[in-house]
């Protein structure tokens, strides 16, 4: 069996090749005989001076055109709802993730069985490059279920996980979530695209997906560097 | 006396275009402003592009692209997309094809005009560099309210103007419609144009209040300290989002349905064949109006809502491709059997056609949620809708304009020229929006000055810069054609293209009390899509 790359992209694709073949059939069946009208039935003087102007319509025809099509979109659309749902469905055993969005970065919190938060990284803003320090990477397991669940301090912004083609926005007052698996170990690209301002295209972050051991030795490590003076910077705050 | 008063439009003086009523300069006013607008919202696209053409900031800093890509979505939309054929060609083409001296409320008409020119001097306000504004044409907030999106109130007033000026037409062209048809123009012999026309006034009617209450509650909360959208006292931004796209959906209808229309007018003169499925023709634009009012949350199928209700909508958004595909075959069904003649405004509907057709099957994954899921706000979304808003609106307008050059100013627009700005525009929109919806598909966001040196996305970037410059020319040539045709084109006929609707039936230009005191007679068989003799051209 073919190893899957990444939920929910692999249902994401299939849906996007049904859609595919259904849109380029469509074109065909309006856009070969289009053209063809165009190229035969044209205008040639003393020959073809006017239009067939008795055909006003055809019952039989527009009724078929309204009716097949019908079925066509009804079809797509609960063909879209099943995958929507397995797109939308963590699995049981997802390990859950809180992130935060600000204008620009992100507050990644892990938390244990109770719900209690026992690591964060802080992905803070670059405004100039795509280069991210190792400390400032969102880690997770490969091969297992991440539920993410998302808010945001200031305006709204979004959690797109590329290599899973999934996104949803993070409202402030509001959690929202996903989920995804990535089963192969690697880097990946997080961006936000929800706009949320200037630094907008360098609200960015790495997804660093590594084996589960590793995960599980990083998640007892050390707090970043990064995180420790952000802790720092909250308590004077308070 | 008729003869006295048909003054050609250059050679009327300002204090009659500053004063005037006549729905006609009223519309070649609003044509004239939006054309000017189309110009520089196009430019501002142009450095949008060259500033994505690679990765890094290349040549604008990005609160400034910002600013571009704001001014680039509010100003297409609200006056290319809009104002440009409802108040443009609308106004002047209403009462012509009615058969009515001028539209039911005159002078609320000049209300409206001026309306929007206080919404256009607002924008141009807008080019001080202190007052930008940077909220995209969206305005979502909270972070319209945000000090990094610049100046909110003035957003809010150019939105308040603009709907002043949309309600005023509304119920101007509606009562026109309905009270002042002349006798003989029925429902049922109306021309596709006009009923189009009536159905996009009627969701500007319905839907612009609501527009105007999300904004107005925006400036409440960012000036007056209320928080209907402030969550953390009690308030909800997706309360904004919900009112804002109430309108702004079915907003996209009120764009394209004058545009179809335009279609049908033009595709059944060019293949000298009435249009095929009239009736259906008209079922579908009310299908379509009726329909656009239940689908917003396709906007907002990322943004929290209850999963319930984005697949609720799902359902109801793909829908509409049905009353859409409609319209599609039954065109196709007119070319059947035509005697098809390719002038400039026949190129420009079935280029029109073609780019709504990929419009349209591009649409339908935005409407199924699953693949929305991957592709929202993305640059796929970006590349759809300018298939359908920018470029088969475009392809409407230019088509319209060329069609009705001859009853507006009483010359031709140059066949030459029209045909050159014709392909050029139709293959440099292609290479353009074609591969932006494939950069969006390998996950390039929207609304980015700056992404990664991923080596497929530079790639596409670089193929939508050869692609948007070809465009670019194009559209440069066609505004050659516009002055060319306006000083030096060749005198019009009456009815050039031997069109069987009412407004050929006056002279070129249109006199300015139209068809006099009388309303015109017309044949008890009458209809705008009676073809049948041979054509003399």
């Amino acid at each position: 069996m073919e190893q899957v790359f990444a939920y929910p992209a692999n249902w994401w694709g299939e849906a996007v090749r049904v859609w595919l073949v259904v849109a380029v059939i469509i074109y065909l069946i309006v856009a070969i005989p289009g053209m063809y009208f165009i190229m035969k039935y044209r205008f040639k003087p003393g020959e073809r001076e006017v239009g067939d102007h008795e055909n006003h319509g055809h019952w039989g025809l527009e009724a078929l055109w309204t009716i097949i099509p019908t079925i066509i979109v009804l079809v797509l659309a609960t063909y879209s709802f099943a995958v929507f749902k397995k797109q939308r469905t963590a699995p049981p055993d997802s390990m859950v993730i809180k992130v935060t969005g600000f204008m620009w970065g992100w507050e990644t919190e892990y938390l244990d069985e109770k719900g209690n938060t026992i690591k964060k990284v802080l992905t803070v803003y670059n405004p100039t490059g795509y280069d991210l320090p190792e400390d400032q990477k969102i880690v997770v397991p490969a091969g297992k279920p991440i539920k993410a669940l998302l808010t945001s301090k200031d305006v709204i912004h979004s959690f797109y996980v590329m290599p899973a083609m999934v996104l949803e926005d993070m409202v402030p007052g509001r959690i929202t979530h996903l989920w995804f698996q990535i089963n192969e170990p690697g880097e990946y690209w997080i961006f936000c695209r929800e706009f949320c301002g200037t630094g907008h295209s360098h609200m960015f972050a790495k997804l660093k997906v590594v084996p589960p051991e590793q995960f599980t030795a990083w998640l007892k490590g050390e707090p970043s560097v990064a995180n420790k003076e952000n802790k720092a910077e909250k308590g004077e705050n308070i | 006396m008729r003869e006295a008063i048909s003054v050609p439009y250059l050679k009327a003086g300002l204090k009659e275009w500053i004063f005037t009523t006549d729905h006609k300069k009223i519309g070649i006013l609003y044509l004239t402003t939006t054309y000017i607008f189309f110009l520089v919202a196009g430019l501002f696209g142009l450095v949008i592009r060259f500033e994505q053409n690679s990765p890094g900031y290349q040549i604008v800093p990005p609160d400034f692209y910002n600013y571009l890509l704001t001014g680039h979505g509010a100003v297409l939309l609200l006056w290319w997309g809009i104002a440009s054929h409802i108040g443009g060609l609308g106004n002047f083409l209403l009462p012509l094809m009615i058969g009515a001296k001028d539209v039911a409320f005159p002078r609320l008409n000049a209300l409206s005009w001026w309306a929007f020119f206080g919404a256009s001097v607002l924008v141009l306000l807008t080019l001080i560099p202190g007052n930008h504004i940077k909220m995209m044409w969206t305005g979502y907030p909270p972070y319209a309210g945000n000090p990094d999106a610049g100046v909110t109130a003035l957003y809010v007033f150019i939105i308040h103007l603009i709907g002043v000026s949309s309600i005023a037409t509304a119920v101007n062209f509606i009562t026109t419609y309905i009270k002042m048809r002349a006798p003989g123009i029925t429902f049922w012999n109306t021309n596709m144009f006009v009923h189009a026309l009536i159905a996009a006034n009627v969701i500007q009617l319905v839907g612009v209040p609501s527009i105007a209450g999300a904004v107005t509650m925006l400036l409440l909360d960012t000036y007056l300290g209320t928080n209907f959208y402030n969550p953390a006292k009690g308030g909800d931004p997706l309360i904004y989002q919900n009112v804002f796209w109430f309108y702004s959906h079915p907003v996209v209808y009120v764009m394209i349905l004058p545009i179809f229309g335009m279609f049908s007018e033009i595709v059944s003169t060019f293949s000298r064949k009435p249009l095929f499925g009239y009736t259906s023709m008209i079922f579908a634009i009310w299908c379509i109006t009726f329909l656009s009012f239940i689908v917003w949350i396709h906007h907002m199928f990322v943004s929290g809502v209850p999963d319930w209700a984005r697949v609720l909508m799902s359902y109801t958004t793909i829908l509409i491709a049905v009353p859409t595909g409609i319209k599609i075959f039954n065109w196709m069904g007119t070319l059947y059997k035509g005697a098809i003649i390719l002038r400039v405004p026949m190129l420009y509907a079935l280029g029109g056609i073609f780019m709504f057709l990929i419009g349209g099957l591009t649409g339908i994954p935005n409407a199924m949620v699953a693949i929305d899921l991957g592709i929202s706000d993305s640059l796929f979304i970006v590349g759809h809708f300018h298939y359908v808003l920018g470029m088969a609106l475009t392809f409407g307008i230019f088509g319209g304009i060329t069609y009705w050059f001859p009853k507006m100013t009483g010359r031709m627009y140059p066949e030459n020229i029209g045909k050159l700005s014709f392909w050029l525009i139709f293959a440099g929109a292609n290479i353009f929006y074609f591969f932006q919806m494939i950069a969006g598909i390998l996950g390039n966001p929207r609304r980015y000055p700056d992404y990664p040196p991923i080596p497929e996305w530079v790639t596409l970037h670089h193929i939508q810069t050869i692609g948007a410059l070809i465009l670019g020319v194009g559209i440069l040539v066609y505004t050659v054609g516009l002055i060319k045709g306006l000083t030096s084109g060749e005198e019009a006929s009456d009815n050039p293209w031997e069109s069987q609707s009412l407004e050929w039936r006056l002279p070129s230009p249109a006199p300015v009390d139209n068809f006099g005191d009388e309303p015109p007679k017309v044949e008890p068989d009458y209809h705008p899509y009676k073809y049948g003799a041979p054509p003399a051209f």
